[in-house]
């Protein structure tokens, strides 16, 4: 790296108080870090010696795969943690869980959680006890998955400019985020990134979620039908439905719901000729997107994401590990 | 032992006095007040003028013991102690213990337990309209008011109008009051925060004010084919101080309570997922807490409850929405209530005296305690400016679930009479 960073964030928790800087930053950091990726040795020894503790108490695959491939390529001794094997099924509590991992000497914590507001809280304790631990949010409940909307930004802001992605290079793109918005925590961090971009964003799915209090989160336009959201779009992010929101009345069945929300290549008419499509993942295949959709690669950037994934969270795992930037690259 | 107080702020909201005298109290009695007592037994303990105040003991509406079933988050001693400290001297048990109080044998043996406390509050208790809280069956209502219960309650909502119906029907001989939960369970959902703009952002999962006005607005319809009076428990809302205005100017025998933290936080405070505020009902905005102010202070709601609930470290120490609802109060409500409505608004002492003390007796049909010579025992001794520090050394709980954990708070309870 040639430019010192300047980082002053000690966790990354939410995306909503994100200055442009710190986007820019992580941006920039991510792009030296894709270089690394593609050397003959994908590794540099940033973090040697430091200790990522992986807490995902909901079960992830991707999201902790990633993490740890990240932090193993940033050269850290990772701890990986599984609810299911763990002393939480012992009466332990949270709180007490991270207590130990930052005895064992954790430096960086990334957290996942069911339940909203979870890596805030041990993030809180951890400053209570000045134990000068990092936390990263790597999704909580419904409130926000930072790592991936900043790495969605990534993937779109290098599509636009490869050699220099940054944040101004979304400026008046228009992008549709489709689906159930109310249970994402990555329609809300992407909410606040692609708000800061600049960006035309436009929400879609049914009233029952999508309710009207989504319209207070920042600019964004909100839409109970699909084709006024599509309409000359530059990207359309689709998100996952959960199969269990039908027992819960929010829908009437999941072919209705595919009826007037599924992503297919009728509907693309609809946007820009050069439309590109993304997705969280995991994608239930003709639900909220058509199946030949997701495996066209002159439509589809799903992969592109979990591979821009990787960087991003080595490169947020380094500005949280040196925040006035190291020359080790 | 005779006692003097020199130059003491003297509340008395029953007479709507609020003046500075001297005060001669005599073992527990209130003997003489004046502007100026220049005669009094030669042994009398002098306090000279300090800035006190002296009022009737505060009256708590609806409490959760944990004491029988749960005696690791708090012991009845320890409630009894918390609940003195806090300046109240009459305490109602809610009848959710374990076993719950919907049986005479439970009612007197906890009636027994607590007369064999060594300093205690007055204990009244409310009976279980349900069988075992289920909300299936009646609870022998008679059976309860002939042991001492002060009216029922099953300490929520009872979602079954069918039998809210008979229950309010059942009880119309006896005149006592049956107190009532708010929040309608369907659609309440898994709602754990007041649903708005910052329960999106936040991403917990929001419970709308209309299940709390909705279910009020059908009560009401159902409470006025009765005589049985009713206390509405918990109201939150803003719309519900209007809707209770309604009813109370079409003379519906009702009373109503709002639990002091709704007085003091809204949504707002709820930005760092303290577990402590995972409340029920949630907390307002601030619409609905400046509407609660309004409504306690013109007296559409004609009490604040404080509707204390011990939970234990680890119950608490967990994600906000996993959390059980309820924080402890006793100890803590006079002080914030004096520090933000008084200090920092623009009640006067005596309408929050009225709220915590006059008012609540009259809720629980009991005859208000006035501050005249000859009054025997039952009033406080308060200092307003009085540091302390929120912390296991000062509560008498075993629990610490309250937002205001490890902080040092203004106004404390000196005396209890």
């Amino acid at each position: 790296m040639t430019e010192t960073t300047t980082w002053t964030r000690h966790h990354v928790l939410s995306l909503a108080d994100f200055s442009p800087r710190e986007y820019d930053t992580v941006l920039q950091t991510a792009a030296s870090f894709r270089e690394v990726l593609s050397r003959r040795t994908k590794k540099v020894p940033a973090l040697q010696g430091q200790v990522v503790a992986n807490l995902f108490f909901e079960p992830s695959t991707r999201t902790r795969s990633s993490f740890e491939l990240a932090a193993k390529r940033l050269s850290s001794d990772t701890l990986n943690f599984a609810p299911g094997t763990s002393s939480l099924t012992k009466g332990e509590t949270i709180l007490d869980t991270a207590k130990t991992y930052w005895a064992m000497g954790a430096n960086i914590m990334v957290i996942r959680h069911r339940q909203s507001g979870v890596p805030g809280a041990i993030a809180q304790a951890m400053d209570h006890l000045q134990a000068g631990v990092k936390v990263l949010n790597a999704g909580d409940g419904l409130h926000e998955h930072p790592s991936q909307a900043l790495l969605d930004l990534f993937t779109l802001c290098s599509l636009i400019d490869f050699e220099a992605p940054r944040l101004h290079c979304l400026a008046g793109k228009k992008i549709a985020i489709v689906g159930d918005i109310l249970h994402s925590r990555v329609a809300r961090s992407n909410i606040w990134s692609l708000s800061a971009a600049g960006a035309d964003v436009h929400l879609a799915a049914p009233p029952t979620l999508l309710p009207s209090l989504f319209a207070e989160m920042g600019q964004v336009t909100l839409h109970w039908e699909l084709a006024p959201a599509l309409q000359g779009a530059d990207f359309i992010m689709a998100l996952r439905l959960q199969k269990e929101r039908m027992t819960q009345n929010l829908l009437p069945s999941l072919r209705e719901y595919h009826q007037q929300f599924g992503i297919t290549r009728d509907r693309l008419q609809l946007c820009h000729p050069d439309v590109k499509i993304l997705h969280p993942g995991p994608v239930n295949r003709g639900v909220e997107l058509s199946s030949d959709l997701m495996d066209d690669p002159r439509l589809s950037l799903i992969n592109q994401q979990v591979t821009s994934g990787v960087a991003i969270r080595m490169a947020l795992l380094y500005l949280l590990a040196f925040p006035t930037g190291s020359p080790v690259l | 032992m005779n006692e003097l107080f020199q130059q003491v702020r003297i509340l008395d909201p029953l007479s709507q006095s609020d003046r500075l005298a001297d005060i001669l109290i005599c073992d527990s009695k209130i003997e003489a007040i004046a502007p100026q007592l220049t005669q009094y037994p030669s042994d009398s303990q002098i306090t000279p003028p300090s800035g006190y105040i002296l009022a009737p003991g505060l009256v708590d509406l609806y409490s959760q013991s944990s004491d029988p079933g749960h005696e690791d988050r708090e012991t009845l001693d320890q409630l009894a102690q918390a609940a003195l400290a806090g300046g109240f001297t009459h305490i109602t048990l809610l009848p959710n213990t374990t076993p719950p109080l919907d049986t005479a044998a439970t009612c007197q043996f906890l009636q027994q337990k607590a007369q064999t406390l060594p300093k205690k509050p007055q204990f009244h208790y409310w009976g279980a309209i349900t069988r075992h809280l289920a909300g299936e069956q009646l609870a022998e209502l008679d059976d309860l008011r002939q042991n001492g219960v002060i009216g029922w309650s099953d300490g929520k909502t009872l979602a079954h109008w069918g039998l809210l119906r008979r229950a309010l029907e059942y009880a119309q001989p006896w005149q006592k009051p049956l107190a009532l939960g708010l929040t309608h369970p369907q659609l309440q959902e898994q709602g754990v925060m007041r649903e708005g703009p910052l329960s999106i952002q936040m991403g917990l999962v929001g419970d709308p004010a209309y299940s709390e006005s909705a279910t009020l607005a059908a009560l009401l319809e159902i409470i006025a084919a009765f005589s049985t009076p009713v206390h509405l428990m918990r109201v939150s809302t803003a719309r519900s101080v209007e809707l209770i205005a309604q009813a109370k100017g079409k003379g519906l025998s009702i009373t109503a309570s709002t639990p002091w933290h709704h007085l003091l936080l809204d949504t707002s405070a709820l930005m760092d997922y303290d577990p402590n505020l995972r409340l029920d009902p949630p907390l307002g905005n601030s619409t609905d807490r400046l509407a609660l102010q309004e409504g306690v202070k013109t007296g559409v709601i004609d009490a604040i409850a404080i509707d204390h609930t011990p939970y234990s470290y680890e119950e608490k120490t967990v994600a906000f929405a996993e959390a059980p609802p309820g924080a402890l109060g006793l100890q803590l409500a006079l002080p914030l209530l004096w520090q933000h409505l008084i200090r920092q608004g623009d009640w006067t002492p005596l309408q929050l005296w009225n709220a915590l003390s006059t008012a609540p007796h009259r809720c629980l049909q009991q005859p208000p305690l006035e501050c005249t010579p000859g009054t025997q025992g039952g009033f406080i001794l308060f200092d307003p400016q009085a540091p302390w520090t929120v912390d296991s050394t000062t509560l008498h709980s075993a629990c610490q679930n309250t937002y205001w954990w490890g902080k040092t708070l203004q106004g404390k309870v000196l005396r209890v009479w």
